[in-house]
């Protein structure tokens, strides 16, 4: 085996010139980096963004199902039989709880902060089903103590008011499908009950069969049935959606470093395909030297397979390393909504992806290899150099008719057809890079238009008060006419909205919507896209409601549909007139002014007046023109700009450059082979007077076509992985998408775009046509 | 009458621990002689044609074609210098094998970007001039030694070269074919073309050329004028 290893390894190191083997194995290791690299940071990215989650789900006993039922409606012995019911495996509960009104004083902290809060009875944190982790501090042991969720802005010596009691935070639990904002002593639950905010009983179920939304959906179904009409209130939440929810950050991440994965690693193999093949008629003469010396066919076909291999393991080890470096940074974002300490690319996916690219490459190498192991030694030293086939010579005879183009053009385009296969598998690589720029490009304008259908775009610019440290408080009436007033004056306004934010209770849900009432002008100024429906309308009593993806998800509602919102124990129903393009974890939901005064029960100010500015006025001279005009007890600000996009953005960028850079290099493999077997000719054509120029402009022709064509053909290719991933991206998000997020490509778009892989081929060619075009014509003549 | 070649003291080297492959040499060839550049393998006759034809960089030295300073041209000029003084003729042809006869003839005015309707008619007179036109449209594979050097010679003639450089010209062709194309070179020598001939042959030196330049180790052992070449 080591005459073998030996004349691989003195192939290898025995080209230097363009066409060399040494060129090839630089390159064979590159684009085996890179697909490695981006596969690593694609598959180490996938695992992560399900595994966490999953393992936390086990090792606590997540509830498959979290429901509220109304205690005045269903018996403790009618719920008590819903553990019995054949799907459910293990249950926990009746816990008794309360949706409640609290206002949380954190010490240090000036002021407090009123928030609803799902409070749940519990006399220890272990159970069957949601086995809580007690992050600090301990469970209540006396009346009057509460242990808060992981994630709420307390810690230990708060106090949590309700009502009239006074709790103190004794401890930070979590639980891994958040049941719940805080835990007291069942005890407890009793004084914080009244008319408002009656309690109700919390049930955790696990079930034989959960696995998917519609196993869910049977569950839940056989649960309503079981209890009586109404007992159980809303949707009770599944674990998916908090699966889902909790994936939201990294999982779009995911689908579009895939497609890039998948895309290096198929122009990968092409290349290294492209590679051997290239070798192997190169080294015609050589093979025909080493049978004459004694290799058997077997010895040749292992010597032309390490010829890749080598090079090959070389990429793919850099290239593992590189991207567990590359992955790192959204890596350890996952860890930190996991709060799971450091994460990182699990071992295995390590050691699979290096070694499945390096089995893809062989896989490649082996056909030419073994056409190597089968040619005689008489043939291969006879021919002495690669037998020319016939090929193109049709084109060179219709081209050179062509008197309109340059001879050193037609003789460039001429050449594709005299090797077909390789013609096709660089046409095919070229075509992978330019639908990767294609789909990048695309997934870029998506991104931005993400960015720019955001309130912070569309009203860049934020008045509010001036409250340092002490949170964000209503404007007066007097002090909305304050700022009205200095909007109206100031020239740079084009309109404005006033925003009051706050939360409304899900009734049967742990968690709690957030809610933006805007006043004062067309919500749809306010810069978010519908996917669906029309903008509520801000007549009185029109009680109309756009909300977002999750909402929809997570209340089991849909466009049209009533809901019933729950504030402490006031109920209002409301319509759902449209959906929101407002991706994130949690559900929200937009209304007028009037309609969140009638959910809360009261009056609600508004907290802020968020401004849109006429174009061409910068925002940040507004903001300052405007706090100038108001005074120190006003701020006006900047709203805030997506770091996570820009990074996303800036990581598309890089992964569309990095697969144009391994399209290029099968580009340069190929001219540097069709130099090398054709140099001769090369020196031909310059000792009857070729320029360098026309020597250039030939070798480039060469690949225009090909890249051209490619091109073009990229355009539907990446136009489709396009309108693939995007909705794949937004349902990882968990959010629909409207179709101004697909339809992002216009014609002159695609027009530019149709260039890529003209650019490609003609950026790949231009290194050895350089080359070719300046080496001395001696020295061209004399090369076989 | 003015010289047309001129060598003042030109020496290349390929290695600069070994000889030279052209040792100082200086010599001039005048418009319409047929100089043969005799010697053995490796005495650096071919070396010398390629340096006339600025296919390769003397060392040292001096080369003048016309009133082109050839050594000191960049590889762009010395390109257009060959297509525009010289026609170079190959041992093996060198005729492109995916190119048809007539296309192969055709490249040096294309490259030339000469006017294709009298690209087509001078190559259509060198055809029938070499005698070769009924294979116009035959892919070089196809022909007989004889026949392929003499579609190279008609390739070398397109653009009406100052000079022709045939180097062993019918070193690959058989007896008869080799007559052919050296009564063929004197053809053309005796209607005014410059003919430099670089063979090993004593015999077709003395036989296709009025001036024998006897070369060993890169000197000029000997000039010699001769009198009734091929005849």
């Amino acid at each position: 085996m080591s005459a073998v290893f030996s004349a691989a390894r003195s192939a290898v190191k025995g080209g230097g010139a363009v066409g060399g083997r040494k060129l090839q194995a630089v390159i064979i290791a590159v684009v085996l980096l890179a697909s490695t690299a981006t596969s690593v940071i694609a598959l180490g990215l996938l695992v992560n963004a399900h595994g966490p989650f999953d393992r936390a789900f086990a090792q606590r006993s997540g509830a498959d199902v979290t429901a509220a039922v109304d205690t005045s409606v269903a018996t403790r012995s009618q719920i008590a039989a819903t553990t019995r019911l054949a799907g459910v495996t293990a249950a926990a509960g009746p816990y008794l709880g309360v949706l409640a009104t609290a206002r949380v004083t954190v010490p240090g902290v000036p002021g407090s902060s009123s928030d609803s809060l799902r409070l749940v009875g519990r006399s220890s944190p272990d159970g069957p089903v949601d086995d809580l982790t007690m992050d600090e501090g301990h469970w209540p042991a006396n009346d009057g103590q509460i242990v808060m969720a992981r994630g709420a802005a307390v810690f230990t010596g708060s106090t949590v008011t309700v009502g009239s009691n006074q709790l103190t935070v004794v401890g930070i639990a979590e639980s891994v499908t958040g049941t719940a904002d805080g835990w007291v002593l069942p005890a407890e639950v009793a004084a914080l009950t009244g008319r408002a905010n009656p309690a109700q009983a919390q049930m955790l179920y696990r079930f034989a069969n959960a696995g998917s939304t519609s196993a869910i959906t049977a569950d839940i179904a056989e649960l309503r049935a079981a209890l009586p009409r109404g007992a159980l209130l809303n949707n009770p939440a599944s674990y998916l959606s908090v699966r889902q929810s909790e994936e939201s950050i990294i999982a779009p991440w995911v689908p579009f470093i895939v497609a890039f994965g998948l895309i290096a690693l198929v122009i990968s193999v092409l290349i290294v395909v492209n590679v051997v093949s290239g070798a192997v008629t190169a080294g015609t003469a050589r093979i025909g030297v080493l049978k004459s010396i004694g290799f058997t066919p077997e010895q040749v076909v292992a010597s032309y397979v390490l010829l890749v291999a080598m090079p090959a393991l070389a990429g793919c080890a850099v290239g593992a390393v590189a991207g567990n470096v590359l992955a790192e940074p959204v890596l350890n974002a996952n860890a930190h909504i996991y709060q799971v300490g450091a994460l990182g690319v699990p071992l295995w996916v390590d050691i699979a992806v290096p070694l499945a690219a390096l089995a893809l490459t062989v896989i490649g190498a082996v056909p030419s290899a073994l056409r190597a192991g089968r040619m005689s030694a008489v043939q291969a030293i006879a021919s002495g150099r690669a037998p020319r086939s016939s090929h193109g010579y049709i084109a060179h005879r219709m081209l050179a008719r062509i008197d309109s183009l340059p001879r050193a053009v037609t003789l460039g385009l001429a050449d594709p057809f005299a090797r077909p296969a390789r013609t096709m598998m660089t046409l095919v690589a070229i075509l992978f890079g330019a639908a990767a720029v294609t789909f990048g490009a695309g997934l870029a304008i998506s991104l931005d238009r993400v960015v720019a259908d955001n309130p912070n775009t569309a009203l860049p610019v934020t008045v509010s008060l001036n409250r340092v440290g002490q949170g964000q408080s209503s404007l007066s009436l007097g002090q909305q006419h304050s700022v009205v007033s200095a909007l109206a004056a100031e020239p740079g306004t084009l309109h404005y909205l006033t925003e009051t934010d706050g939360n409304v209770s899900l009734p049967g849900l742990s968690e709690s919507a957030s809610v933006t009432a805007y006043g004062g002008g067309n919500p749809a100024w306010s810069g978010y896209t519908l996917i669906s429906g029309r903008w509520y309308s801000g007549s009185p009593g029109a009680a109309e409601v756009d909300v977002n993806t999750p909402f929809l998800t997570d209340t089991g509602t849909s466009v049209g549909s009533a809901y019933t919102f729950g504030s402490g124990g006031h109920r209002v129903t409301v319509r759902i007139v449209g959906q929101v393009f407002a991706p994130g974890q949690n559900p929200s939901a937009y209304m007028s002014a009037a309609t969140l005064a009638a959910t809360e029960h009261g009056a609600t100010e508004p907290q802020e007046f968020d401004v849109a500015v006429r174009p061409g006025i910068s925002p940040s001279a507004y903001a300052n023109t405007v706090s100038g005009v108001l005074g120190s007890s006003y701020q006006a600000s900047l709203s805030g700009g997506s770091r996570t996009l820009n990074a996303v953005l800036a990581l598309i960028a890089m992964l569309t450059i990095l697969i144009m850079v391994v399209a290029g290099l099968g580009v340069l493999n190929t001219v540097a082979l069709q130099i090398r077997e054709r140099a001769h000719d090369i020196g031909v054509f310059k000792s009857i007077g070729m320029t360098p120029r026309q020597t250039l402009a030939m070798i480039v022709c060469s690949v225009t076509f090909i890249g051209f064509v490619a091109g073009i053909a990229a355009i539907p290719a990446g136009v489709y992985v396009h309108h693939g991933v995007v909705p794949v991206m937004a349902h990882a998000a968990n959010s629909g998408y409207p179709a101004s997020l697909v339809s992002v490509y216009a014609t002159w778009q695609l027009v530019l775009l149709a260039l890529a892989g003209l650019v490609i081929a003609v950026a790949g060619a231009l290194g050895p046509a350089g080359w070719a075009a300046s080496t001395r014509t001696v020295f061209a003549l004399r090369a076989e | 009458m003015s010289e047309l070649i001129r060598l003042d003291g030109v020496t290349k080297r390929y290695d600069n621990a070994a000889a030279p492959a052209v040792a100082d040499v200086s010599l001039a060839m005048y418009p319409g002689e047929a100089v043969a550049i005799m010697g053995p393998s490796g005495s650096g006759k071919s070396t010398l044609l390629n340096l006339i034809a600025a296919m390769d960089r003397p060392t040292s030295g001096a080369i003048w074609v016309g009133d082109d300073r050839v050594d000191m041209l960049s590889e762009t000029a010395a390109a257009r210098f060959r297509r525009r003084q010289v026609g170079m003729i190959f041992q093996f042809f060198n005729l492109l094998d995916d190119m048809t006869v007539i296309d192969n003839v055709l490249l040096p005015a294309q490259l030339a970007k000469a006017r294709a309707s009298v690209a087509r008619k001078r190559a259509s007179e060198l055809l029938d001039v070499l005698r070769i036109s009924h294979r116009r449209d035959a892919y070089p594979a196809r022909l007989s030694g004889g026949e392929r050097q003499r579609v190279a010679i008609a390739r070398a003639l397109m653009n009406k070269p100052a000079v022709l450089l045939a180097d062993e010209p019918t070193g690959a062709v058989d007896t008869a074919a080799g007559e052919e194309i050296g009564a063929l070179l004197l053809e053309l020598n005796a209607a005014g073309q410059t003919l430099i001939l670089v063979t090993h042959s004593p015999d077709l030196a003395a036989r296709y050329s009025r001036r024998v330049i006897a070369i060993a180790d890169g000197r000029i052992a000997s000039d010699t004028p001769l009198r009734g070449a091929g005849r």
